[in-house]
């Protein structure tokens, strides 16, 4: 074949490619008279239990190799992997299954690798089942919008409560820090918070929850931005000795977490500090900041732990054998329950494409999390003020527990988060 | 005056830390040179392998096995992956080592599993009075590690044959070759000896909180540690890696009550003002070689 004519099938080949599946695949009838478009297929998913059933291609992005919430990020996916294979046992979803195995992405935790990754399998996945991390997922959420890509993040930033095409759960850390001060406020007696955190907007939603929450609750407050590494923290231990609040709300990583409490307990401070959830992973209580972490440490979080006895949970065990407990898999199966409830949903509507499967999130004004959520949660169709779920509990480090920590107090909103007017995101 | 004597031990216990990966640095640059971006891999699968082995044959003995492992494991990066290269240009070699860092980085990760992993060292966050300060006894330790360390590295350098080949390949790799020294072994040796000091390090930074795939990271700070020392002194290395920790230190305890419109991180970035307030005075760091370039 000559270079010219190999050049042509070449070219040929490339925009046979990029029409395939792409964005604006017009609608068409799929298995039972469903709608489909983008991401469904009536041949069967590469795993099916059922062969005869078509396939509903979802796609994770994720922090799976050399990033920094890796440890977070793994059982996240596994425990979706798990979750839609629970799903695909059941007898799927309006006659088809569910696949999130073809279309798994590593991000980096970079915004553009996550951007550049989500380019590439856009055009073959109905929705996004994970897209993990704040910035990583701003750096795609206008194409999301453009796509109608209904989207499950892995975070919990305010901002999402004003994104019509991301699904999250639990509280986001805003209200989680709110409700973190008013406990300290009401049951240790407080009367000083700092907030250390890192960066971005992890950290300063926190921050900017704990700082509404003082300001309510007639408290000091200080704000010391902090940068991850465990070398990074001296600036934070320092502020924290020398200021000796009586609470300091942490929103850092795990490690970060032990390195702050280790040493300012070393160095005579004695008040308390509680964590978000990402500060916490079980292997601290086995290191040398142990005693400070049991003595001053307490966790918020925005669900129970892994070993809690619910229907979700439980069958989430049962999904998940052989695996060291960990709330990463506890929050990549919670996050996932919305995106069935949708998937449903749109089934039921005869319209499983992008635009049937966005419609149908706006008809969810609750969602069946089996009783890892309060009923109540996952209200997609009120406005942000009323559709924020405002609920929070808190843990404390034991070693006994499965991932380390025991409730100490069940699902509660204090006083600021409940008269929070959410008009726009914290951190704004 | 307590509180002054705690913040530079602090910072000379971190700034022992920077100076043990600066060493590695310095000794692979000055035989090769060539700066390993390889470093924080090899302080981050150091640590991972004392956590491993400390529960059979103890800490001490974690430590030593884990860095002569990784020595042997850098020994074997040089002769596989660099060894081609000989010759080519030190930027595409420097590149290849990003390359190596990474995978190296990778695969230790699926080591550290999802809980952070303890070293199971002796002294936690213990302290001890020293001089009448109380000061945690791990600086201490890292410390007195680096001073020995630091000295048996220039015994070795001064009076060992091999250490003496080493020398005379940093200054000049053709003259050294002719007199029948073998510029391989030598480069090896320093792939090597930068290997078990990298895990060394490592192993210090993880006596505080334990060893997550993000502790590569502190392996940065050896970079203005070296620059301010100069890229060629072993000395410099030391002393860089020592003044970047008290600095760092010093700024975090004093800086928010005397200078607290530089911002409340300005610890972090204070090594770098001090690597810059150097080089304008001395551009080759404080014992670099100053280069002399006719035209």
């Amino acid at each position: 074949m000559s270079g010219k004519r190999l050049a042509v099938v070449f070219v040929g080949a490339l925009a046979l490619a990029a029409c395939r599946g792409g964005d604006g695949a017009a609608p068409q009838e799929g298995a039972g008279g469903i709608k489909v478009d983008i991401g469904v297929t009536k041949e069967a998913c590469p795993n099916a239990v059922d062969k005869s059933k078509g396939c509903i291609y979802l796609g994770t992005i994720s922090d799976l190799t050399e990033g920094p919430f890796k440890t977070l990020a793994v059982p996240i996916t596994d425990a979706q992997k798990a979750f839609w294979k629970r799903v695909n046992d059941k007898g799927g979803i309006g006659g088809y299954e569910i696949d999130v195995t073809k279309y798994v992405k590593d991000n980096k935790y970079n915004p553009q690798i996550h951007n550049q990754v989500y380019q590439e399998i856009k055009g073959n996945i109905l929705a996004l089942t994970q897209t993990l991390g704040s910035p990583t997922t701003a750096a795609i959420l206008p194409d999301l919008e453009n796509s109608q890509m209904v989207s499950v993040p892995a975070s919990w930033t305010s901002l999402w409560g004003f994104e019509e095409v991301v699904l999250e759960s639990g509280a986001n850390y805003c209200v989680e820090s709110m409700n973190t001060v008013d406990y300290a406020t009401d049951k240790l007696g407080v009367k000083s918070v700092m907030a250390v955190h890192l960066a971005g907007d992890y950290g300063d939603d926190a921050a900017a929850g704990a700082k509404m929450a003082a300001e309510k609750r007639g408290l000091s407050f200080e704000n010391v931005t902090t940068q991850s590494g465990q070398d990074n923290q001296g600036g934070a231990i320092d502020a924290v000795v020398s200021k000796k609040p009586d609470l300091v709300v942490l929103t850092t990583g795990p490690t970060d977490a032990a390195v702050i409490i280790g040493q300012a307990a070393a160095r005579g401070y004695k008040g308390k500090f509680i964590g978000t959830s990402p500060t916490w992973n079980p292997g601290l209580l086995k290191s040398p900041a142990a005693p400070a972490i049991k003595a001053l440490y307490l966790q918020s979080a925005p669900w129970k732990a892994w070993a809690t006895e619910s229907v979700g949970h439980t069958a989430m065990r049962a999904a998940l054998p052989g695996v060291t407990p960990n709330d990463g898999y506890t929050a990549g199966w919670v996050w996932a329950y919305p995106l069935k409830a949708a998937l449903e949903k749109a089934a039921a509507n005869k319209d499983l494409t992008r635009a049937g499967l966005l419609a149908a999130v706006r008809q969810l004004n609750s969602v069946d999390y089996e009783g890892m959520l309060p009923s109540g949660a996952g209200n997609f169709s009120a406005s942000p003020q009323d559709a924020l779920f405002r609920q929070t509990l808190i843990y404390r480090p034991d070693d006994a527990a499965p991932t380390g920590v025991t409730l100490v107090e069940e699902f509660f909103t204090g006083q600021t988060a409940k008269d929070f007017k959410f008009e726009k995101p914290c951190y704004q | 005056m307590d509180e002054f004597l705690q913040s530079l031990i602090r910072g000379l216990g971190t700034g022992s830390i920077y100076s043990l990966l600066a060493l590695g640095f310095v000794i692979i640059y000055k035989s090769t040179q060539v700066i390993s971006f390889a470093q924080p891999a090899f302080m981050l699968a150091g640590a991972v392998l004392v956590s491993y082995l400390a529960p059979q044959v103890s800490f001490f003995g974690a430590v030593l096995v884990a860095a002569l492992v990784i020595a042997v494991l850098a020994l074997g990066v040089e002769r596989t992956v660099l060894r081609p290269m000989v010759g080519k240009p030190v930027f595409v070699v420097a590149i290849i080592t990003i390359g190596v860092d990474v995978v190296v980085r990778v695969v230790t990760n699926a080591f550290i599993g999802l809980d952070v992993r303890q070293v199971g060292d002796p002294w936690g966050l213990t302290t001890m009075n020293f001089l009448g300060a109380e000061v945690q006894q791990r600086y201490l330790v890292m410390i007195g590690t680096t001073a020995v360390v630091t000295v048996a590295l220039f015994a070795f350098f001064r009076y060992s044959r091999i250490g003496l080949a080493m020398r005379a390949v940093a200054y000049d790799q053709e003259v050294a070759l002719a007199q029948g020294i073998s510029v391989g072994s030598v480069f090896a040796l320093s792939w090597a000896l930068a290997g078990g000091l990298a895990a060394l390090a490592g192993v210090f930074v993880a006596t505080g909180a334990g060893v997550d795939q993000q502790l590569w990271i502190v392996a940065l700070k050896a970079l203005p540690a070296i620059i301010l020392g100069g890229l060629e002194s072993l000395g410099g290395a030391v002393v860089g890696g020592l003044a970047v920790g008290i600095v760092e230190s010093l700024f975090g305890t004093y800086q928010g009550d005397f200078a607290p419109w530089l911002g409340p991180n300005f610890a972090l970035v204070a090594p770098y003002a001090l690597m810059l307030l150097v080089l304008l005075v001395r551009p080759y760091g404080l014992f670099g070689k100053r280069e002399v370039e006719r035209l």
